[in-house]
This record gives C-alpha cells, sequence and structure tokens, in this order.
C-alpha cells in the first residue's frame, strides 16, 4: 500500500454523459477533482488531477448523481512515494447513482530483462 | 497531511455555503424553533433531514477492464524474456514475446514430469528450480531455497534456460502431456466437484467460500468470497489449500488464478 503523492485521470466519455462536477473517492473520502480541463457531458474528455498525499486503500470514481454516465476510457497516471511513476487505462463501464469505478491499481512489480 | 486538510476545509466551505446558519445550531434549539414559528413549522424541518437515521446507500463498485499493453516492442525477431518476481519472492514470472504452449497450460511438480518436454528439463536442470509452470507464453518458476528472494542470478539462469529450448526446436511440451489434457467440461465438472465436497466445507468454518469463475482449456480461474475475501491467509489458502486439492482431483489442470479483489466487497473478511 503505497503512499500516493499525485493522481491525474483522463476520462473519455462515450453517448451519454451526465455534465456534472465529476468526483472521486479516495479511502471512501468524496472529493471534486482540482485542475479541472473539459467536462463529462457526451463525447467530451475530462481531465483533472488530486495532490493526494497520503496512503491509498481504494479510490474510485463516483458515478453519477442522476442519469447514466457511459465511461469510454480512463487513463490514471500514479506518482507514489519510492515507485516510478506509472499508468493504468480500463475500458469501458457505465456508471448511474449506484455505482462507482475502481481507479486503483498497485504499483506494477519491478521487472527486468533477462 | 495535506489530502486530510483539503478534505476537512473542503467540508467546511461546502457547509458555510449550502446552510450558513442553522448548521450550527444544535438541533434542540431548532425543534423549539419550529413549535413557536408558524413559518418555519410550515416547511420541512432542515435539520431532522440533515441528521437523518438513515445511513448513505453504499454504492456498488465495479471493476473495468485494464487494458495492458505489450511489454516488448512490436515485431522483433529475437527472444525476449522479461522477469518478474512476486511480491513476496517465493516465485518469479517469466514472460516471453512468444507463444510457448497455446491454449493450455501444465504444471511439472518435479524433474521426472519434465520427460519429453524440452523446454522443463531444460529449467529443471538448474539446482535451485523447485515447480515449473507453463500457461501461454510464460513460466512461473518457484525455487528450492525459500531464504532466497533476490531471484536475479537464478533469473538469468532461467531466462538462459527458456532461450536454450526455444533455439533447439525440440517440444517444449511433451505431446503426449497435450494429448492427456480432457475437455473443459471434464474439469469443470472435476473441479466444481472438488469445491463442493471438499474446499468449501472446509473455508466456511472461516465464513469463506470459493466460487469456480471460469474454465478455459485447462485453465481454472476462481473467486474467494466471504470471510476469505481480504483475508491474511488467502494467498497461503489458495497455494497450499486450494492448489493441492484442486491437482489431487483433477490432475490435468493447468495455472489455477485468483480474481479475487482483496481490498474490495461490502463484507470484506468479517468486516
Amino acid at each position: 500500500m503505497p503512499r500516493v503523492l499525485k493522481f491525474k485521470v483522463n476520462i473519455e466519455t462515450g453517448k451519454q454523459g451526465p455534465n456534472e462536477t465529476v468526483n472521486f473517492c479516495f479511502n471512501n473520502h468524496k472529493m471534486p477533482f482540482e485542475n479541472v480541463i473539459g467536462s463529462n457531458e457526451s463525447d467530451a474528455i475530462f481531465e483533472g488531477s488530486f495532490d493526494v498525499n497520503s496512503f491509498a486503500h481504494s479510490l474510485t470514481l463516483v458515478g453519477p448523481e442522476k442519469g447514466k454516465w457511459d465511461v469510454e476510457k480512463v487513463t490514471v497516471d500514479y506518482e507514489c512515494e519510492g515507485e516510478e511513476p506509472y499508468v493504468v487505462k480500463w475500458g469501458a463501464v457505465t456508471l448511474d447513482e449506484t455505482t462507482e469505478m475502481n481507479l486503483w491499481q498497485d504499483p506494477p512489480a519491478p521487472m527486468f530483462d533477462v | 497531511m495535506n489530502f486530510i486538510k483539503r478534505f476537512f476545509s473542503g467540508m467546511k466551505q461546502e457547509d458555510s455555503v449550502s446552510e450558513p446558519v442553522e448548521v450550527v445550531k444544535p438541533i434542540t434549539e431548532q425543534k423549539v424553533k419550529s413549535t413557536t414559528s408558524s413559518t418555519v413549522a410550515t416547511e420541512p424541518d432542515a435539520a431532522e433531514e440533515r441528521f437523518s437515521d438513515a445511513p448513505p446507500v453504499p454504492r456498488v463498485v465495479l471493476h473495468a477492464p485494464v487494458v495492458s499493453e505489450s511489454i516488448f516492442p512490436a515485431e522483433s525477431e529475437d527472444i525476449l524474456i522479461k522477469a518478474q518476481p512476486s511480491q513476496t519472492g517465493d516465485q518469479c514470472m517469466f514472460t516471453v514475446n512468444q507463444v510457448l504452449m497455446k491454449g493450455a497450460s501444465w504444471y511439472f511438480d518435479n524433474f521426472e514430469s519434465a520427460a519429453e518436454s524440452s523446454l522443463a528439463e531444460s529449467l529443471f536442470s538448474l539446482d535451485d528450480v523447485e515447480t515449473v509452470l507453463v500457461c501461454e507464453s510464460t513460466v512461473t518458476v518457484t525455487r528450492k531455497d525459500k531464504t532466497l528472494i533476490d531471484w536475479t542470478a537464478l533469473a538469468k539462469e532461467v531466462g538462459a534456460a527458456i532461450r536454450g529450448a526455444i533455439e533447439e526446436g525440440s517440444y517444449l511440451i511433451a505431446e503426449k502431456i497435450i494429448s492427456s489434457i480432457p475437455s473443459e467440461d471434464v474439469i469443470r465438472e472435476g473441479i466444481q466437484k472438488v469445491i463442493d465436497e471438499e474446499v468449501n466445507p472446509g473455508v466456511a468454518g472461516h465464513g469463506g467460500q470459493i466460487n469456480l469463475l471460469a474454465v478455459k482449456g485447462n485453465t481454472v480461474t476462481i473467486q474467494m468470497g466471504g470471510g476469505c475475501q481480504g483475508c491474511s491467509a488467502a494467498d497461503l489458502t489458495l497455494k497450499q489449500g486450494i492448489h493441492t486439492s484442486f491437482r489431487k482431483a483433477v490432475p490435468q489442470v493447468g495455472a489455477i488464478f485468483d480474481e479475487t479483489d482483496h481490498t474490495a466487497g461490502l463484507n470484506p473478511y468479517f468486516s
């Protein structure tokens, strides 16, 4: 469980987007993103980041308060203490007021050529 | 600390914007006000709404598929191998840029089982190799000396052995092994039986349960639920209990994957 210094998301919305504030949950604390560019309306791209500086137990993208949100693709850039920066990409998922999407993945185990 | 400060400061800001005065008043005072003021009594009681006993409905966490990208440069003609030791250091996975066993997997638990399989024979010729699992384009090796967690030296030897076996060009996996792999239905039936009759009755004492998610070729994917999800002994249960039971009941089972998210769920380990 590493200490997350910062993470940045890039979310591509599909045919249906709620166009409302995008929130995430870090260790069950719901927060809005900072440094926001774009939106989550239909066919739009949303970018946001957050300087967390805390240990990660869970990180999720919160579904909209009303309606559905077709998430086409999510890319997350993580900066963790003592780890090389890494990127994880997720595929399509549809969120609504009862769901959230996992955005956490541990840093990859070290790999080397043999 | 930065995150915590922002979290609490964020809460204060939100409160001050939505309900600037009433929030700081005690509930008792607001109730008195509602009985003495006709204007307030006709409106919904904001304090009661705010301090409702009903807990927030938990959202279901969805797990979208992770989009994986190749770890090797495209169209390389060389044999490229990457070593990735496990977090605990008890095993190391070697990924090769070509398929070693198409659509199936095989577990070699000793040198004798490696007969006629040039890949496994090469690996067992190394002193410290204990078991070998071949699955598609990966080879997972466990070592005899459990006190060593640095794989650098052994990994280079394993890499050279894998490369040598591929270059040799003979059967990486013996034909008799490939022809002995039964159908997915036979494996599914055998694994489900051992789960129902042996594994689940065993883990039920700890509030756990094992579900068979998929059988592809002779590769089995399971999910641990109930008390097993998030349990610190889940890895031990999987490797020493479930693997042993599965291989004893259905010897042709190859790789066994656990797709449990031990950090998620509404009821991880006795919570």
